[in-house]
């Protein structure tokens, strides 16, 4: 009895400091960014959002995001394939460099961007020389959410194919099949959750990427401006109601997001609960 | 010779698993790969199929010298340790995979896997999904998987390992009478003497790399070719001082002895009929062993087991008993010389 009271009292104690905590910090400011852009009503709200430089904004954030989530996917599909099934030398390292990205700070990132590709980097002429901007222009902007989001989808699918081992695709191969082949009907349904998981984190970091873009971009409004930038000059200009305005759409995008994450979670879980006992 | 390896070697780092081994195997047989783990069998085992490539060496199948074939192209059917099978696709869709790959038409497909499911006995079975079967049947579904698509050669790695004991034996028999039924060779690797003996036509005996014996169960039990496939095979103590139990002399460079429980009579002091050839020893220790007493006796500082009927009068511990010994197998560096009771020959020899 006395032991059940406890169990209940650490179990109460638990949750309500996780609610509470989670509240404050988290659900209490996000509500807030979207109370507060609505403070002067649903004109000034609308009009921050129609407004041609954050629509602008917009676009170029979904832009860089679209094309850094096509890279980062196809690029984790390949190191994680290469890291799990084949045995080489420079496996763990190359593991290991493809973690950078999360360890460094993004602005470093951004600098390395213009060390490279800016007016005093090794590469600036070459580029010039063919009329390629990448610095303070959109190509650096894509570059830098690339940078960042590099490791998520590898990272995500790491573990799982290691966890599923290499024995079906040896069964697969030894009855002639090819890789490719192998891979489409083996290897894929095993990871088709993860994927999906690690492309949908992958997407909501290169959607708010604020440091190394911050560096690389310039900040030209309606040029070179993303939507984390976007709000970050609205703030610095005082413009407090549009700068949340523009903030609530993010807002909004990464409540859209973490439903489909909840949701991707939920159906992997189950069929996992199906296939993998 | 069906199945010929030749020269074979294999490191991996520093670990030496293959060390220029040669086998060949018949058509038609049933060849265990026994050894103790990290002997090297499953390395021999996973060359043949092409999962490893060896460092140097040659393998022949039916003449032809397969090295550069790759794996997909052997013609080889592999039973996994843990099975393998496609998690993601229903019995039927891992028999028919193979055959879907060699692009065979419908028909042909469904009537073939029909065919296997009712061989492995899992009629009714085949839409289901591979984490609703039992060891047993999972087994038996990788083994239909890989005689689909009619390979000349079978390999099992480990068959048995992940089953449970009861069922295990049962499927061993079955395996057994399914790999003759269907007449495919086929070479099986495991660590368990027991399986080995109980279900392979001839016994290959790794050890660190080596080829220690190849040879039918009988001849590896009776005519253990080196110390280790003696102490390997069958059950045993090795004891040294052999030379002063009754009957036996010391041999020029056989240090020891493995005497086998099989290779010993126990007596109740002054039963034994041949006291010439007669030692004296105390029982220390006695065990249940199911179907049989275990008895460890001391003779004079020499420890022997031996088995005991339990229809007979129990001993104690401490009881003096009678022992008579055989037969012996001396060890020497890498030889083994079976030597029987010299005074036992003379007594056949007055009887006669």
């Amino acid at each position: 009895m006395k032991r059940q009271i406890k169990a209940n009292i650490t179990k109460i104690l638990l949750i309500s400091t996780c609610v509470i905590f989670v509240g404050v910090m988290l659900v209490v400011p996000l509500a807030s960014v979207i109370v507060y852009s609505l403070r002067e009503g649903w004109q000034v709200l609308a009009k921050t959002v129609m407004d041609q430089y954050t629509i602008k904004a917009l676009q170029l954030t979904l832009y860089a995001a679209a094309i850094a989530v096509v890279f980062n996917t196809v690029f984790g599909l390949f190191s994680s394939w290469a890291i799990t099934k084949f045995r080489f030398k420079g496996k763990n390292f190359l593991s290991t460099l493809i973690d950078i990205p999360f360890a460094i700070s993004p602005v470093i990132a951004g600098l390395i961007f213009i060390l490279i590709f800016g007016r005093i980097g090794w590469a600036y002429d070459f580029f010039n020389s063919h009329d390629i901007k990448v610095v303070f222009a959109v190509p650096g902007i894509v570059l830098a959410t690339i940078f960042v989001t590099f490791p998520f989808v590898s990272r995500e699918l790491i573990p799982l194919m290691h966890a599923q081992g290499t024995d079906e695709e040896e069964a697969a191969a030894l009855m002639g099949a090819k890789g490719l082949s192998v891979y489409r009907r083996v290897t894929l349904p095993h990871i088709k959750w993860g994927l999906l998981y690690g492309v949908i984190l992958c997407t909501a970091r290169a959607l708010g990427e604020f440091g190394a873009v911050s560096v690389v971009s310039g900040k030209l409004r309606g040029k070179t401006n993303t939507l984390p930038l976007h709000v970050e000059q609205l703030f610095q200009e005082f413009h407090l109601t549009a700068s949340f305005a523009a903030a609530s759409i993010l807002v909004v995008i990464a409540i859209i997001i973490l439903i489909l994450k909840n949701i991707v979670e939920y159906k992997g879980k189950k069929e996992d609960e199906l296939h993998v006992r | 010779m069906y199945v010929e390896i030749k020269n074979l070697s294999k490191t991996f780092g520093n670990f030496t698993a293959l060390d220029d081994i040669s086998v060949s195997i018949e058509k038609g047989t049933l060849v265990g790969l026994l050894g103790p783990s990290g002997s090297g069998k499953t390395t021999i085992l996973r060359s043949i199929a092409g999962l490893e490539t060896p460092d140097s060496g040659d393998i022949f199948i039916d003449g032809k010298r397969i090295n550069d074939t790759p794996a997909g192209k052997r013609g080889i059917g592999f039973v996994f340790q843990n099975y393998a099978l496609f998690r993601y696709m229903t019995v039927y869709d891992n028999i028919a995979f193979g055959l879907k790959v060699q692009k065979r038409d419908k028909k042909y497909i469904n009537e073939r896997v029909r065919e296997l499911i009712s061989l492995i006995g899992l009629d009714g079975l085949s839409g289901r999904y591979p984490h609703q079967l039992s060891g047993g049947q999972k087994q038996r579904v990788a083994f239909a998987r890989a005689l689909a698509p009619n390979p000349h050669l079978l390999l099992l790695d480990e068959p048995f390992a992940a089953i449970d004991a009861k069922v295990r034996k049962e499927l061993r028999t079955w395996l057994r009478e399914t790999i003759s039924k269907v007449g495919i060779t086929s070479i099986f690797v495991t660590h368990d003497q027991e399986e080995a003996i109980e279900v392979s036509d001839r016994i290959v005996l790794t050890n660190q790399g080596k080829i220690e014996q190849v040879g039918s169960p009988l001849e590896l039990y009776r005519k253990p070719a080196t110390p280790f496939a003696a102490k390997f095979i069958g059950e045993g103590t090795t004891i040294t001082g052999y030379f002063q139990l009754k009957g036996f002399s010391q041999e020029q460079g056989y240090e020891s002895a493995l005497i086998r429980p099989e290779f010993t009579q126990v007596f109740k002091q002054g039963k034994s009929l041949y006291p010439h050839m007669t030692n004296c020893g105390v029982v220390q220790s006695s065990f249940f062993r199911g179907n049989s007493q275990e008895l460890h006796i001391d003779v004079q500082g020499i420890r022997i087991i031996a088995d005991y009927s339990l229809e007979e009068e129990a001993f104690q511990i401490g009881e003096p008993v009678d022992v008579i010994v055989s037969r012996l197998f001396l060890l020497g560096d890498d030889q083994v010389l079976a030597v029987e009771n010299q005074n036992l020959k003379n007594v056949n020899t007055v009887v006669i």
